[in-house]
C-alpha cells in the first residue's frame, strides 16, 4: 500500500517535469513583455531534433544541446517577428505551435519511414544515460529518498533551472533589467537598457528551455515514437496555464508543477489509488478521470477570473505583455 | 567659455509638420540654462534628441566641444546626459532602490547589494533629498516620484540634467525645495537645463534663458540683464496685424455655465480648481493658458467624459452634470479637442471620412443600417466647403494630412448645428491658410448665435478671434477680459500666475448676472 | 553609427501589400517545393495532386469536391466569426471551446428529439448549438468589460476544458450516456437518426448540402452586417479607438457583450452544421478550425471577402494534402501544418515590409 502511494508521489514528478521546463521557459519569455503561444510547437520541435540528435551521438548532452538550440531558433523566429518585425504576438505563437507540431510529425514520420527507422531508446547508448541517478545518502531516507532523490539528471536540472531563474529575477542586475520591461518598455528604454536584446535573449533562452522539457518528455515516453501521438500531448498548453498559477514565479512554477502534476497523475493512477485505500479514496472511482485532466485549467480559470476580480495589483503580470514596443510611437 | 553641450543647425519633423527648424543653443558648464517657449514651440522634442528617443534629421550635437551621435538612450547615458521626463519614467511596482537599479551601469550584478544601497544613500544626502528607498513607486506622491526621477540621473553620475517642467506638479515649498537642489547641484559642477512656462521660476533659478517659438530658435538672454516683460514678448512674439475677422453679435443669453466647478486629472491632482464663467449665444469666448493647466480636463467635463469633483454645469437652465457623453451631445453641447498627437479624441483613423461624420448621429437613421448614402453627401459638403485635400470621401482619415483632419472634425461637430461648440486647438499644427478657414467656420457658427469656447495656444490669434478670453493657470481662473480693452503682455502675466484680476475691482468675474438660473437653484 | 533607421509608412497601398503577399506565397511554396525534394518527391506533381484536390483523372472526383466543402464550411464559419470579434480587437481565441460546446447541444438535440421533421430538427440542432456557444462567448465578454480579465487566456483555458468534456462523453459508458452507441461495449459515438442529417440537393451525382448554401449566404449576411449596419459600423469604432466610441456617446459594454454573442453562437452554429452533415459528433470534430481560424482571419486581414477566399485557399491545401498523402507515403498530411506556417511567417514578414521602410538617415526628414 505504501508502495503504491510512494510511486504516485515519484511519478508526479517523474511525469511532469516536462510542465516546469515549459513553465519556467514561458515566465521567461513573458518577463520580457512577450506572450508567446507558441509552446506547445517550440516543445515538440525540441523534443523531436533533440532526440534524434541524441540517438545517433549517443550523447545527452549533445541531445539537450541540440533540443536547446532548435527550439532556441523557434524561439529567434518569435523574437525576429514580434520584436523586430512588430507582428501580432497572438498569432505568431498559435502558428509556431501549428508549425512546430506538424514539424514534429512531419520529421517522425519521414525518420520512422526511412531504411534505418525510428531510433530506439533501448537500442541507444542514450538509454543508458538517461537512467535514473540515486543521490547517495539522501536516496536511502525511506519513502522521501524514492518519491524526490532518485530521479534522472534532467529533473534535477529542471529544478535547478527554476532556482535559478528565481534568484536571476529577484537579485540581479539583469533580471531587474528585465522585468522592468516587462512592466514598462518606455521607462527601460529611457534608462538605457537594450529592450530588443533583452527581449530577443530572453525569448530565445526561454525556448530553448522548453525544448529541453520536450526532450524530456520524449525520453521519459521510452523515445517511443507514435505517427498519431505527439510526444508533448498538450503539456505546452498546460504551461501556459501554469504561469498564470505560478503568479509569473519561477519559485512557484514547482509548486505549481506538483499540484497540477498531481492532478495529472491522479488521471492516470486514481485507481490504484482507489484500491491501495479503498476506505479513505475509494471515493475517487466515481470521479471520472477527464475531470482531473480538465482541472488544471478549470483552476487556471478560476485563478485568472479571481485575480482580476482582486483591486490589489500584486498580481506578478507583466504589466506591457502582449504589446510589441516601438520607440517613436508616439 | 567652455561648453557642455552645443546644438548647432538641429532640424527635426513629423511627418509634414517639422517640430524643430535650424535650432542652435549652448549649455555653458556649471550652469542652469532655462528653456523657455509656449506650447508646441519645440522645446521637448529637442531635449528628447538629447536624451536618445528622436535622432535629428539633421544638425550636429557636441558635447564638451566634442561631435557626437546620439543614437539611443543608452549612447546618451554615457555621454553624461540625463533627462527627467515630464511624464515620469518610472516601474511603478517597483521600490525606489529597484528603479535607481535599472538604469546603473557597471554598479555590481545583484540588486540590493550593500555597496549601491551605500552610494545611492551618499548621493541622495549629498544634495539634501529625504527618500525612502524601499518605498513603491505606486505608494509614492508625485513629488517624491520626481525626487526619484532626479536622484536617478545623479546616480548614474550625469554631469548634464535635463528637467522638463518639473515644477508643472509641485507645491510652491516643494518647488522652492527643488530649486535650492538645483543650485546644488550646479555648485557641484552640474550643467543643467530646465523647460519651464514660468517666468517667475525662470528669473528665481537660471543663469541664462534660451527662448523658443514655433518650433524656431529666437534668443538667448542673460537673466540678469533681462525681466519678465521683454521675456514674454520674446516667448509671444510681437503683435504681427492678423487680418482675422471678428464680427459683432447681439450676444443673447448664457448657453452654458460653468459654477465653481473642481475637476481631477488622471493622477488624482486638482487640475481645474473652482472655476466659474459663462458663454452667450453669439459669443466666441477664448481660453488661454500654459499648455496642462486643465485645459483638457475641462474640455472633457463638459462633453461627460471625465467626472468632476465638485460644482455646476448648467446648459440652458438645465443641470447637465453626471449625463452621459450621448445625453449631452443630444442637448447641442458639441466637443472637439485635438490633441497633441492630433488623432486620438474624436476620430477613428482607420475609418473614412464618410464614416467620421455620423459618428456621433448614426443612430438618426431608421432602420438597422447606416445612412452612408446622405453621410457621403454630407462629407462632400465638408470636404467642398473646407477644401479639404483627400482623393475622396472614402479616405480612411489617418491617411489625411493634420490641417484636413481637424478640418474633417470641425466640419462635423458644426454640420449637427450645436448651440454650444467647445473646440481644443483647432489650428494645431496647421499653415496659415487652413488656420484661416477654421476661424472662418468658428465665426460664421457665431454669426449664426452659437456659443463657442475656443481652447487655443496663440495669443495674437486669439486677440483677434475672441470676444472675451479667460485665462488660467494651474487650473485656476486668472481673470476674463475683454479682448479689446487687454494686451498680450497683460495676459501673458496672468497665464504665468503673475497676475490675477479675478475679483479685482469689486467685480465677480465669470458669474454671469443675467442667469437664468440663482445659485441656490443650481445647487438643486 | 547608425545609418539606417525605420519609419513606420504612413500609407500602406492595397497593391503594394498584395504584391508583397503573392511573394511571400511564393516564396513559402518555394521552400515546401524544396522540402518535398529532399525527400524524394517531385515538387510539381505534388502540388499538382494537391490543388487539383485529386480531381484529374478521378470517376470519382465529386466525392472529393463533396469532401471539401464538408470541411469548408466549418472553417468559413468559424473564420468570419472570429473576425467579427478581433475586428473589434477581441482576442477571443476560444474558437475551439465554443465548437465543441455547439456540437455537443446539438447532439443533444440530435439524439434526444426524435420524431420531428428533419427541418425541424436540424434547426433546433442549430439553435441549441447557438445558444450555448454563445452563451460562453458573453461570460468571457463579460468578465473582460466588467473586471478586464485577460480574454485570451481566458478562452484559451475554454478550450481544454471542453476538450476533456467531449472525451469524456466519448469514453464513458453509462446509463445516462445517450451520446454512444448501445450495441457496443467499446465506448463509440453514435450515429444521430436520420432525421438530424444535414439535407442536400441533388445535381447529377453531387449531392450540394445545405450548410455550403447555409455558409455561404452568412458569409454574405456578415459581410453587410459589418459593412453597412449600424452594429457593424459600432464594432468598427470599438475596434478602432474605443475613447473615441465614447466620446461618440457609445456604449462600449453593450457593444462587445453583442458581438461576443453573435461571434460565438456562429461558431456554435459551425459546430451543428459539422455534426449534422458528418451525422456523428467526435472528439475530433473541430477539425482545428478554431485554431485555423486565427490564421485565416488574419491572413485575410478581418476582411470577410478575404477570409472566403483564404479559408477556401487553405482547405484546398489541407483536403488536398490528405488526398496527395495517400499516394506519397513519405508525405503525411501534416506537410499542409508545415506549409501553412511557412505560408503564414512569409506573410508577417511581408506584411511588415509593406508597412515599415527603411530609411537612411540622411534622407529621414523626406519620410
Amino acid at each position: 500500500m505504501l508502495d503504491i502511494l510512494t510511486l504516485f508521489l515519484f511519478n508526479i514528478i517523474v511525469y511532469n517535469i516536462p510542465l516546469l521546463y515549459g513553465t519556467t521557459g514561458e515566465i521567461m519569455i513573458e518577463k520580457s513583455g512577450s506572450l508567446n503561444l507558441g509552446v506547445e510547437g517550440t516543445m515538440a520541435i525540441g523534443a523531436v531534433v533533440g532526440y534524434l540528435a541524441g540517438a545517433r551521438t549517443g550523447s545527452l548532452l549533445a541531445a539537450c544541446l541540440v533540443a536547446f538550440i532548435a527550439s532556441g531558433v523557434v524561439g529567434l523566429l518569435f523574437a525576429f517577428l514580434t520584436v523586430t518585425l512588430q507582428a501580432n504576438q497572438n498569432v505568431t505563437g498559435l502558428t509556431i505551435t501549428t508549425f512546430g507540431v506538424a514539424f514534429y510529425y512531419f520529421i517522425g514520420n519521414a525518420v520512422a519511414n526511412s531504411a534505418a527507422g525510428w531510433p530506439s531508446l533501448i537500442d541507444t547508448k542514450l538509454g543508458s544515460k538517461t537512467q535514473a541517478i540515486e543521490i547517495p545518502l539522501l536516496s536511502k531516507i525511506p519513502f522521501i529518498g524514492k518519491i524526490l532523490f532518485s530521479h534522472m539528471i534532467l529533473v534535477y536540472v529542471g529544478i535547478i533551472i527554476a532556482v535559478l531563474m528565481w534568484f536571476y529575477f529577484k537579485k540581479t542586475v539583469p533580471g531587474l533589467k528585465l522585468r522592468a520591461i516587462g512592466e514598462n518598455p518606455a521607462a527601460a528604454d529611457s534608462l538605457g537598457v537594450n529592450v530588443a536584446l533583452y527581449k530577443y535573449v530572453h525569448i530565445i533562452i526561454g525556448s530553448g528551455i522548453m525544448g529541453i522539457g520536450g526532450l524530456y518528455m520524449g525520453l521519459n515516453l521510452g523515445g517511443t515514437y507514435e505517427g498519431s501521438n505527439c510526444w508533448i500531448n498538450g503539456y505546452g498548453w498546460i504551461s501556459i496555464a501554469l504561469v498564470i498559477f505560478a503568479n509569473w514565479s519561477p519559485a512557484k512554477a514547482i509548486l505549481g508543477t506538483v499540484v497540477f502534476g498531481f492532478f495529472n497523475t491522479l488521471t492516470v493512477k486514481y485507481a490504484d489509488l482507489a484500491y491501495a485505500f479503498p476506505s479513505a479514496l475509494g471515493w475517487l472511482n466515481k470521479i471520472p478521470s477527464h475531470f482531473f485532466s480538465a482541472l488544471p485549467f478549470i483552476i487556471t480559470l478560476i485563478v485568472l477570473i479571481a485575480s482580476s476580480l482582486s483591486k490589489k495589483k500584486k498580481s506578478g503580470e507583466p504589466q506591457a505583455i502582449g504589446r510589441n514596443y516601438y520607440r517613436e510611437d508616439r | 567659455m567652455e561648453y557642455a553641450i552645443e546644438l548647432k543647425g538641429i532640424t527635426k519633423s513629423f511627418g509634414p509638420v517639422a517640430a524643430n527648424k535650424n535650432i542652435n543653443l549652448a549649455l555653458a558648464k556649471g550652469e542652469i540654462l532655462a528653456l523657455l517657449g509656449e506650447n508646441g514651440s519645440g522645446k521637448t522634442t529637442l531635449m528628447n534628441m538629447l536624451s536618445g528617443i528622436y535622432m535629428p534629421d539633421s544638425g550636429s550635437i557636441f558635447i564638451d566641444g566634442k561631435k557626437v551621435e546620439i543614437n539611443s538612450p543608452e549612447d546618451s547615458g554615457k555621454l553624461g546626459i540625463g533627462m527627467v521626463h515630464q511624464h515620469f519614467k518610472l516601474v511603478e511596482r517597483f521600490t525606489a532602490l529597484e528603479n535607481i537599479q535599472i538604469g546603473m551601469r557597471d554598479d555590481g550584478r545583484f540588486v540590493h547589494g550593500k555597496d549601491v544601497r551605500k552610494k545611492i544613500e551618499d548621493t541622495a544626502a549629498k544634495f539634501g533629498f529625504d527618500i525612502d528607498l524601499d518605498k513603491v513607486v505606486a505608494n509614492m506622491a508625485v513629488s517624491e516620484k520626481q525626487t526619484l526621477e532626479i536622484l536617478k540621473v545623479l546616480c548614474y553620475g550625469a554631469k548634464i540634467i535635463i528637467l522638463d517642467e518639473p515644477t508643472a506638479v509641485l507645491t510652491v515649498q516643494e518647488i522652492d525645495k527643488l530649486f535650492a537642489v538645483l543650485r546644488k547641484m550646479r555648485d557641484e559642477g552640474h550643467s543643467i537645463i530646465i523647460i519651464t512656462h514660468k517666468l517667475n521660476e525662470v528669473m528665481a533659478i537660471s543663469d541664462r534663458v534660451t527662448i523658443l517659438r514655433h518650433g524656431e530658435y529666437i534668443d538667448t538672454v542673460v537673466t540678469k540683464e533681462t525681466n519678465e516683460k521683454t521675456l514674454t514678448e520674446l516667448m509671444v512674439g510681437r503683435k504681427i496685424t492678423l487680418n482675422i475677422d471678428r464680427p459683432l453679435i447681439e450676444k443673447t443669453h448664457p448657453l452654458l455655465e460653468i459654477r465653481d466647478l473642481t475637476i481631477k486629472n488622471d493622477e488624482g491632482a486638482v487640475a481645474i480648481d473652482h472655476i466659474n464663467f459663462y458663454i452667450r449665444g453669439g459669443e466666441l469666448l477664448g481660453v488661454a493658458g500654459i499648455a496642462g493647466s486643465g485645459q483638457k480636463e475641462l474640455c472633457e467635463a463638459i462633453a461627460g467624459l471625465r467626472k468632476i469633483e465638485s460644482g455646476q454645469m448648467i446648459h440652458e437652465g438645465e443641470s447637465i452634470v453626471g449625463m452621459s457623453p450621448k445625453k449631452i451631445l443630444e442637448h447641442g453641447i458639441s466637443m472637439s479637442f485635438i490633441p497633441e498627437d492630433r488623432l486620438g479624441m474624436g476620430l477613428a483613423p482607420s475609418l473614412s471620412i464618410t464614416d467620421n461624420m455620423i459618428l456621433k448621429n448614426y443612430n438618426e437613421a431608421t432602420g438597422p443600417f447606416v445612412d452612408r448614402k446622405s453621410a457621403r453627401e454630407e462629407a462632400q459638403k465638408v470636404i467642398d466647403k473646407l477644401e479639404v485635400v483627400t482623393p475622396s470621401t472614402e479616405t480612411p482619415v489617418r491617411r489625411l494630412s493634420g490641417g484636413n483632419v481637424q478640418k474633417v472634425l470641425l466640419g462635423r461637430e458644426i454640420k449637427s448645428g450645436p448651440n454650444v461648440l467647445i473646440t481644443a486647438y483647432p489650428v494645431r499644427g496647421l499653415d496659415i491658410n487652413s488656420s484661416y478657414t477654421i476661424y472662418n467656420i468658428l465665426n460664421e457658427e457665431k454669426k449664426k448665435g452659437t456659443g463657442i469656447l475656443f481652447v487655443g495656444e496663440d495669443l495674437d490669434v486669439m486677440l483677434a478671434l475672441c470676444d472675451k478670453i479667460m485665462v488660467i493657470c494651474h487650473g485656476r481662473l486668472q481673470g476674463v477680459v475683454n479682448s479689446d480693452h487687454t494686451t498680450k503682455e497683460e495676459i501673458g502675466l496672468m497665464m504665468t500666475g503673475t497676475l490675477n484680476i479675478v475679483n479685482k475691482e469689486g467685480k465677480t468675474d465669470g458669474i454671469a448676472k443675467d442667469s437664468a438660473i440663482t445659485d441656490e437653484e443650481g445647487k438643486a | 553609427m547608425r545609418k539606417y533607421h525605420l519609419v513606420r509608412r504612413a500609407d500602406a497601398k492595397l497593391k503594394r501589400t498584395l504584391l508583397y503577399y503573392a511573394i511571400g506565397i511564393l516564396a513559402s511554396l518555394l521552400i515546401g517545393a524544396v522540402i518535398l525534394a529532399v525527400l524524394g518527391v517531385n515538387p510539381l506533381e505534388y502540388f499538382g495532386k494537391m490543388f487539383t484536390i485529386g480531381l484529374v483523372g478521378n470517376k470519382y472526383g465529386y466525392r472529393q469536391i463533396e469532401g471539401l466543402l464538408k470541411n469548408f464550411v466549418p472553417l468559413l464559419i468559424t473564420s468570419v466569426a472570429l473576425s467579427l470579434s478581433f475586428k473589434m480587437r477581441f482576442w477571443n481565441i476560444g474558437g475551439e471551446g465554443e465548437f465543441l460546446a455547439g456540437a455537443i447541444a446539438a447532439s443533444i438535440v440530435a439524439f434526444q428529439v426524435t420524431g420531428l421533421p428533419n427541418f425541424v430538427t436540424v434547426l433546433l440542432m442549430c439553435l441549441a448549438a447557438m445558444i450555448s456557444s454563445g452563451l460562453i462567448g458573453v461570460a468571457v465578454a463579460a468578465l473582460k468589460v466588467k473586471f478586464n480579465t485577460n480574454e485570451t487566456l481566458m478562452t484559451l483555458m475554454i478550450n481544454y476544458i471542453m476538450l476533456y468534456v467531449i472525451k469524456y462523453i466519448g469514453e464513458t459508458k453509462a446509463d445516462w450516456n445517450f451520446f454512444l452507441q448501445e450495441e457496443s461495449d467499446r465506448p463509440i459515438f453514435g450515429t444521430f437518426p436520420q432525421s438530424a442529417f444535414m439535407g442536400s440537393i441533388p445535381i447529377g451525382k453531387f449531392s450540394l448540402l445545405w450548410s455550403v448554401i447555409i455558409a455561404v449566404a452568412l458569409t454574405v449576411i456578415i459581410y453587410v452586417y459589418l459593412k453597412y449596419t449600424k452594429h457593424g459600423y459600432e464594432i468598427s469604432v470599438v475596434g478602432d479607438s474605443s475613447a473615441t466610441a465614447k466620446y461618440a456617446g457609445m456604449s462600449v459594454g453593450k457593444i462587445v457583450l453583442r458581438t461576443m454573442f453573435i461571434s460565438s453562437a456562429l461558431i456554435g452554429l459551425a459546430a451543428a452544421l459539422a455534426v449534422s452533415s458528418a451525422g456523428t459528433i467526435s472528439d475530433s470534430i473541430t477539425n482545428d478550425v478554431g485554431w485555423t481560424g486565427i490564421i485565416v482571419a488574419w491572413l485575410s486581414k478581418l476582411n470577410i471577402p478575404a477570409v472566403f477566399v483564404t479559408s477556401f485557399l487553405i482547405e484546398v491545401l489541407q483536403y488536398g494534402c490528405q488526398i496527395a498523402a495517400s499516394q506519397y507515403p513519405a508525405i503525411d498530411s501534416n506537410y499542409a501544418n508545415l506549409l501553412q506556417g511557412i505560408i503564414l511567417f512569409s506573410v508577417l514578414v511581408a506584411d511588415f515590409v509593406a508597412n515599415f521602410r527603411v530609411v537612411r538617415k540622411e534622407d529621414a526628414k523626406n519620410a
